[in-house]
């Protein structure tokens, strides 16, 4: 009966744990009007079929706040934009802060049909992604417009699903089709900060202005071509990620699966699955790197299996010899969507392990060597360096829409101890001192045998004198 | 020393050729030769066999070293310890015996005259088994 109960409990919790994001299902939606819900509704109904519990509010509602007790109240926040400039004591740009600082994950969709409230905008600007500060901005493009729905503005752009960031980053973003983003607040990303990668870029022939100005053409625009960011992302060091989504209605219903035509062409757009891969990222649905086990051994001839149980703990040895062989071996998943994967990364790309004191004295790739059904198991074999002192096995890996990985275990490396020196007779060269050594015990031997053998003869010898 | 029993020698050799039989035989003669003869010639027959025998095992000794100077000028030093080793074993050795020579010289025997030549041998022994006992652990 009782086996029974608690089956049927794994059961239970198996099955709500089956899809949902890597660290937690608690979203918050913050729309102000609550009629304009019904244009998100199957955006928002696709999150809820995803495991999220959404709950929509308005940033001024009631005892709204991002924390309770000190933690976040929600594990994500989507933040649509609001007809009003201000959004309330609940988001000032500090608390969005702070909510990223305690790992939240934030989704800021901007619309260029309403204004930005300042919170966001100067929560932004402290993370290094400038947008322009007037109403209206919107980004157009005179070759990538959709000539049915913009034909006189061109500022609905359709744009190919991105590809790559870099050739070793993987591509959470890609796929077939057109997506349409419509009227779009540009975004220019910082170039100090590391953090900070964009997903969307504008076309080269886009750019940013505001129709306000009435003049014939546009003097001064807030930025033109690639330099402009449709959709940019920030992930903090402890793996926060925020994303900024420059035009809202890339996740209204009305855009999911809309026909659109560009340069005569008809097509269909396949904003539905972008904006999926969108939220899952920001959400940690994907892009989440989990590092299992970590063993290092001291090569001793045997092969050694890992063994990737996680009851048992890491039993690694805290003392190496220099120069002695070790072999190191960690186990990296992926997270996709609902479940952990084996890690692979991209054919242009390595996971470093790094032995280091203060600088690193070896750093290597490392290379996959099993998997299993959850992970990758990624290992090599090396030689301690002939310096003794407190080292590290680190792993140090970040890249960009990837959870950083920062794994140390610090081992003591050790000299020799007087016994483990080879003897004398082993090596080679020394053979002629040690025969040396022993040509004088010999003839030693031999001188003290004559002599005692002699000491009549002295007796004579000393009576002739 | 070879050095003091040559000095008597040498200067007895030109002074009085002719007194001794065995070297006016043959005629005399200043050449390098025959100073060197005369040198080894006394050294045979005035030298105790003892200290002769001191004197064979310091000349083996010499040559033990040498070789293993050589060596290490040649072939290069690579397990050092070794090379002190072996080389400090013959140099440590050839000190000792001579320091019993010098001990059991009857010559010296107005400086040494409270110490009998058992004595002065059982500390070369001892001298030598303690250098023979570093040297073998020192080179591992």
């Amino acid at each position: 009966m009782r086996w029974l109960l608690s089956s049927a409990l794994v059961l239970v919790w198996s099955a709500a744990a089956a899809a949902k994001s890597f660290t937690g299902n608690r979203l918050l939606v913050v729309l102000e009007e609550q009629s304009e819900r019904e244009k998100y509704s199957v955006f928002l109904e696709d999150l809820t079929s995803r495991g999220f519990t959404t709950k929509v509010e308005s940033p001024k509602a009631d005892k709204l706040s991002l924390f309770r007790h000190g933690e976040r109240a929600f594990d994500h926040v989507l933040l649509l934009p609001a007809k009003s400039k201000g959004l309330g004591p609940a988001f000032t740009a500090n608390n969005i802060l702070e909510f990223l600082k305690l790992e939240g994950n934030v989704l800021v969709a901007l619309s260029s049909e309403s204004a930005t409230p300042t919170a966001v905008q100067s929560a932004l600007l402290e993370l290094d992604i400038s947008i322009p500060a007037d109403k209206g901005a919107v980004v157009v493009d005179h070759f990538n417009f959709d000539s049915s729905s913009a034909s006189e503005k061109h500022d609905v752009l359709l744009l190919q699903r991105p590809g790559a960031l870099r050739s070793d980053v993987k591509n959470y973003f890609g796929g077939e089709g057109y997506i349409a983003v419509p009227r779009a607040v540009g975004q220019i990303l910082g170039n100090d900060s590391p953090l900070l990668s964009p997903i969307l870029r504008a076309p080269s022939t886009a750019y940013s202005y505001s129709p306000k100005d009435e003049a014939e053409a546009v003097e001064d625009p807030f930025a033109a071509g690639e330099q402009l960011s449709l959709i940019s992302t920030l992930q903090a060091n402890n793996a926060a990620r925020l994303m900024v989504l420059g035009s809202a209605e890339v996740l209204q219903n009305k855009w999911f699966s809309e026909n659109a035509k560009i340069s005569g062409k008809s097509i269909k757009t396949a904003n539905r699955e972008f904006a999926q891969q969108l939220s899952a990222w920001t959400f940690k649905e994907t892009g989440v790197l989990k590092v299992g086990k970590v063993v290092h051994y001291q090569d001793e001839g045997k092969s050694k299996k890992m063994n990737t149980s996680l009851a048992i703990p890491e039993n690694n040895p805290t003392i190496y010899r220099v120069k002695s062989d070790v072999h190191f071996q960690v186990e990296i998943s992926e997270y996709s969507n609902d479940h952990l994967t084996p890690f692979v990364p991209s054919p242009n790309d390595n996971i470093q392990l790094e032995f280091s004191m203060l600088s690193p004295f070896q750093r290597l790739n490392l290379s996959p060597i099993a998997q299993t059904t959850n992970s990758t198991i990624f290992g090599v074999a090396f030689k301690t360096p002939d310096q003794h002192g407190i080292f590290n096995f680190r792993i140090n890996y970040r890249r960009p829409f990837f959870t950083n990985i920062d794994e140390k275990r610090q081992v003591t490396v050790r000299h020799f101890a007087h016994d483990e020196w080879p003897r004398s007779w082993q090596i080679s060269g020394a053979w002629v001192w040690i025969g040396g050594i022993w040509v004088t015990v010999a003839g030693w031997l031999a001188f003290v045998a004559v002599w005692l053998y002699s000491a009549p003869t002295e007796r004579s010898v000393k009576k002739t004198q | 020393m070879p050095p003091k029993q040559r000095t008597p020698a040498a200067t007895g050799a030109p002074s009085t050729p002719s007194s001794t039989p065995a070297r006016s035989s043959k005629p005399s003669s200043n050449n390098a030769q025959d100073i060197l003869q005369g040198i080894w010639n006394k050294y045979v027959d005035r030298t105790p066999q003892r200290v002769k025998l001191l004197d064979t095992f310091l000349a083996f000794l010499v040559v033990v070293g040498a070789l293993q100077f050589f060596y290490v000028v040649l072939v290069g030093n690579f397990p050092f310890n070794a090379f002190l080793s072996g080389f400090s074993a013959t140099v440590g050795q050839f000190v000792l015996t001579a320091s019993l020579r010098i001990q059991t010289n009857p010559e010296n025997k107005a400086e040494f005259e409270n110490i009998s030549h058992e004595r002065a041998f059982a500390d070369f022994v001892l001298g030598s088994l303690l250098l023979h006992f570093f040297c073998v652990n020192f080179i591992n």
